[in-house]
């Protein structure tokens, strides 16, 4: 193996390691902080290879960003004490891990039968430059549509999350549902 | 070893998604859920970023950024809709959803 193979394998364990602990922690502060793992992991996999601008990307914004968002709201909701235990039914968990499976291998043929042409073109060095023309030029139109969007993202959640005027307790109808 | 890494690629992605797959159907904690939607995402980006890469055409980076751009903006109005249902339920456990105009 040369050394780039292990170090591929190496990141990609890691990164899926993580990813298990994400789905397996019981404690939501653990999940967020093994996503925060998970996309560096996947960040040095882009690295290796060689989009080293959506590694920057990946960084920054992912655990930049969304992650500390998450870090944010878990602890803004003190679910600590909450923790109950896991009550769904084995029938649950068995056909779930089922249709993951079979979806997975449906996944896997997929990939393996897709033509495996390497062009080899490569726009390493100057990749930014090469980026921003595409993205300026070519998808210039669904650039603009992102940007209303995020305006609209904006407003929802303003309209979401603003404090009612009229709302004093916490809880209004209590925990029954 | 005759396995490439082209291939490690594939199965390192199809882990991920079928991992962010398993905990969105099996846990009941909507934010965990939120966070294995990220997953799946994940799993695409990864598999977007290895073609484009090798076929030498950066279209797929380009929606790379587009994929991330909107899952911020899905993460942010999902955690909005936590925390109103917070606010009326007490609690994040998706069992607890269970009425409309709740």
């Amino acid at each position: 193996m040369t050394p780039e193979q292990i170090f591929f394998f190496i990141f990609g364990a890691f990164t899926i390691a993580m990813a298990l602990g994400v789905v397996l922690a019981k404690n939501p502060v653990y999940s967020a902080f093994s996503l925060i793992l998970c996309f560096f992991g996947l960040s040095a996999l882009y690295v290796m290879w060689g989009a080293t601008f959506i590694a920057m990307i990946q960084i920054l914004v992912y655990t930049g960003a969304i992650v500390v968002l998450f870090v944010f709201v878990v602890m803004l909701l003190d679910l600590g004490r909450g923790v109950s235990a896991h009550s769904h039914s084995w029938m649950t968990v068995l056909f779930s891990a089922l249709g993951v499976w079979f979806f997975s291998v449906l996944l896997l043929r997929t990939f393996h039968h897709s033509p495996a042409t390497i062009n080899a073109g490569g726009f390493g060095v100057d990749q930014i430059k090469t980026i921003s023309n595409l993205l300026f030029n070519e998808y210039l139109w669904p650039f603009e549509v992102l940007s209303l969007f995020l305006l609209a993202l904006i407003i929802a959640i303003y309209a979401l999350t603003r404090p009612e005027p009229s709302e004093t307790t916490p809880n209004r109808e209590g925990r029954g549902a | 070893m005759t396995v490439q890494p082209v291939y490690w690629t594939h199965y390192i992605a199809i882990c991920l998604f079928a991992l962010g797959l398993l905990g969105f159907l099996i846990r009941k904690n909507s934010i965990i859920v939120l966070m294995c939607l990220e997953l799946m995402l994940n799993a695409a980006n990864l598999i977007l970023v290895e073609l484009s890469m090798k076929n030498g055409t950066p279209d797929g980076i380009i929606l790379v950024i587009f994929v991330i751009t909107v899952a911020a903006a899905e993460v942010a109005i999902g955690l909005g809709i936590v925390l109103n249902l917070y606010r009326i339920k007490g609690t994040v456990e998706l069992d607890a959803f269970r009425s409309l105009q709740g």
